[in-house]
């Protein structure tokens, strides 16, 4: 794997890249610490683009796909590292995952990491692509992975959906408000509850509230029901 | 009365779903080409894509008595997507002017972001160079004010309305698409878009001029038999059968016809079914005696 030698510094990224390896590491027994192994070595000097996505793809073989559940401790240390959302949600394949690209961060160059990313997120199982889109704010420069969050709010699939509009602080952060609108407005529309939104109260615009209220008029018209969260994206109770 | 769906995705359907429609009286459709459920990552997908519904899809139509007739289009939401978007534009021309190609379609906003406005454009002006109507979606989220906007664009290129098809519309749209030349489509669905009772009540309301219905059917929750439940509820509700056949036949028939690739004459006897047949050595059999209409099956 190419490695940069102007990579930059790296306050956070360590902790939490830390932390999530004894995370997996206290789950999944001998096979977990063999995946350990290899993601290292996946991302260690020496092995190519190849061995990496390998690694990133048979991440579920080997880790399984059981809920990460963390205990209140662990939900205190993740909060300490700066994953303050929630994280119950994750599976084991996608904590994997995150590993992986939070190790490889720290050793490619800016570009490199993006065509990484890319390529592992284009040719990627809807499973890859939450994990990718799990981890993505706590990559450094997360701005840099814009179209692959607003990629992800198209899909149909509501498994990647979730993962990218629900109990994820990218979008809120990083979303410009076209793209932040629409995916209120798709969660709302296929059901997803809007408390699941992080940072949605920071976002409520009067084009956003216009757009809930054009929503709900459509609904009453067609003799249905408005969903009762709706005033989290009017930001009138 | 014959029936024809104006907008419906077969690709993703099955044989017993043609069997089945042609059964309920539908003798005609058009699929308009759209997106996959997922998204595609290279322009060649879509030239196998649109061979496809201009020749495998048309035949396996015919071999149950029902004609296949295709619009081409970049969709509104891989508008969005770089990867394919120019290039699927640039690969239009030569597939326009194909037998049976009755629209550019769909397309319009689904996220309406300035892409989708690009592209949009971009086809307006690419039906009005190939003289062929076209066939607008509108989007789920944010409906009204994506029609408004597909109202406006269509207005400042100068595109005509009469040629125009504006899908997927609701109580809200509907009015505001009948107040332009604008025909307006209707998708019947089982959960979302528009049903068959509010589709009554919008019949009872506005009449029949310019209102079509369609399934819509793809490869999501949908049914391929929502124009005729259609029209049993209209019967039903008491419309009368002259408005009930304008809006599942003839007002089709006058739309897509303006395409000059609808062949009025034939729609007028169902085609009939040969099932030996062959699509470049391929047949939609798979060891059942053929049904050839005017002959018992051997």
């Amino acid at each position: 794997m190419d490695r940069s030698s102007t990579r930059s510094p790296q306050s956070t990224l360590a902790p939490v890249a830390l932390l999530f390896q004894e995370l997996i590491s206290r789950r999944g027994g001998e096979p977990a610490r063999r995946w350990l192994d290899d993601a290292r070595a996946a991302t260690g000097p020496g092995p190519d683009r190849e061995a990496f996505t390998t690694a990133f793809v048979g991440t579920a073989r080997r880790l399984g796909k059981g809920p990460l559940e963390p205990s209140a401790e662990e939900v205190s240390r993740l909060q300490a590292v700066g994953v303050t959302w929630p994280v119950g949600g994750w599976g084991l394949d996608e904590l994997g995952r995150a590993t992986l690209l939070l190790l490889a961060a720290e050793r490619l160059a800016a570009r490199e990491l993006l065509d990484l990313v890319e390529e592992c997120y284009r040719r990627g199982d809807s499973r890859e692509r939450q994990a990718i889109v799990r981890a993505m704010s706590l990559v450094p420069e997360p701005e840099r992975f814009l179209e692959i969050g607003v990629d992800a709010c198209r899909t149909h699939v509501q498994p990647l959906f979730e993962a990218i509009a629900c109990e994820n602080p990218y979008p809120a952060a990083y979303f410009p408000d076209l793209n932040f609108n629409q995916m209120v407005l798709k969660a709302l529309f296929i059901g997803v509850a809007l408390e699941r939104i992080v940072g949605l109260a920071g976002r409520v615009t009067p084009e956003l509230g216009r757009m809930a209220g054009d929503y709900a008029s459509e609904r009453r018209a067609a003799g249905r029901s408005v969903p009762a969260d709706i005033w989290r994206a009017t930001g009138e109770r | 009365m014959k029936l024809f769906d104006p907008h419906i995705h077969m690709t993703s359907r099955t044989t017993m779903d043609y069997e089945a429609m042609a059964q309920a009286g539908i003798a005609a459709l058009v699929e308009p080409s759209f997106w996959l459920g997922q998204p595609r990552s290279h322009v060649g997908t879509f030239e196998d894509y649109f061979a496809g519904l201009l020749g495998w899809e048309r035949f396996r139509a015919s071999q149950f008595g029902i004609r296949h007739f295709c619009t081409l289009s970049l969709n509104p939401k891989e508008a969005n997507n770089a990867r394919v978007a120019q290039g699927v534009i640039d690969l239009l021309p030569r597939y326009l002017v194909k037998d049976g190609v009755v629209a550019v379609g769909e397309i319009g906003y689904d996220d309406m972001t300035p892409e989708e406005d690009k592209y949009f454009g971009v086809q307006l002006e690419l039906a009005l160079r190939f003289d062929l109507p076209v066939l607008v979606h509108t989007p789920h989220r944010d409906k009204k004010r994506g029609t408004e906007r597909s109202l406006a664009l269509i207005k400042e290129i100068g595109f005509p309305e009469e040629r125009v098809l504006i899908d997927h519309n609701n109580e809200e749209t509907l009015p505001r698409v009948l107040e332009t030349a604008c025909w307006a489509g209707h998708s019947i669905y089982p959960h979302t878009k528009m049903d068959e009772a509010r589709m009554v009540a919008l019949v009872k309301r506005y009449g029949a001029e310019r209102i079509l219905v369609n399934s819509a059917a793809d490869w999501g929750v949908s049914d391929p038999l929502k124009v005729p439940k259609t029209v049993a509820l209209m019967r039903e509700a008491g419309l009368a059968e002259a408005v009930i056949e304008t809006i599942v036949w003839d007002n089709p028939v006058a739309f897509f016809s303006q395409s000059g690739q609808l062949d009025v004459e034939g729609l007028a006897d169902r085609p009939g079914i040969d099932q030996t047949r062959l699509f470049e050595g391929n047949s939609v059999l798979r060891g059942q005696a053929p049904v050839v209409e005017g002959q018992t099956p051997r």
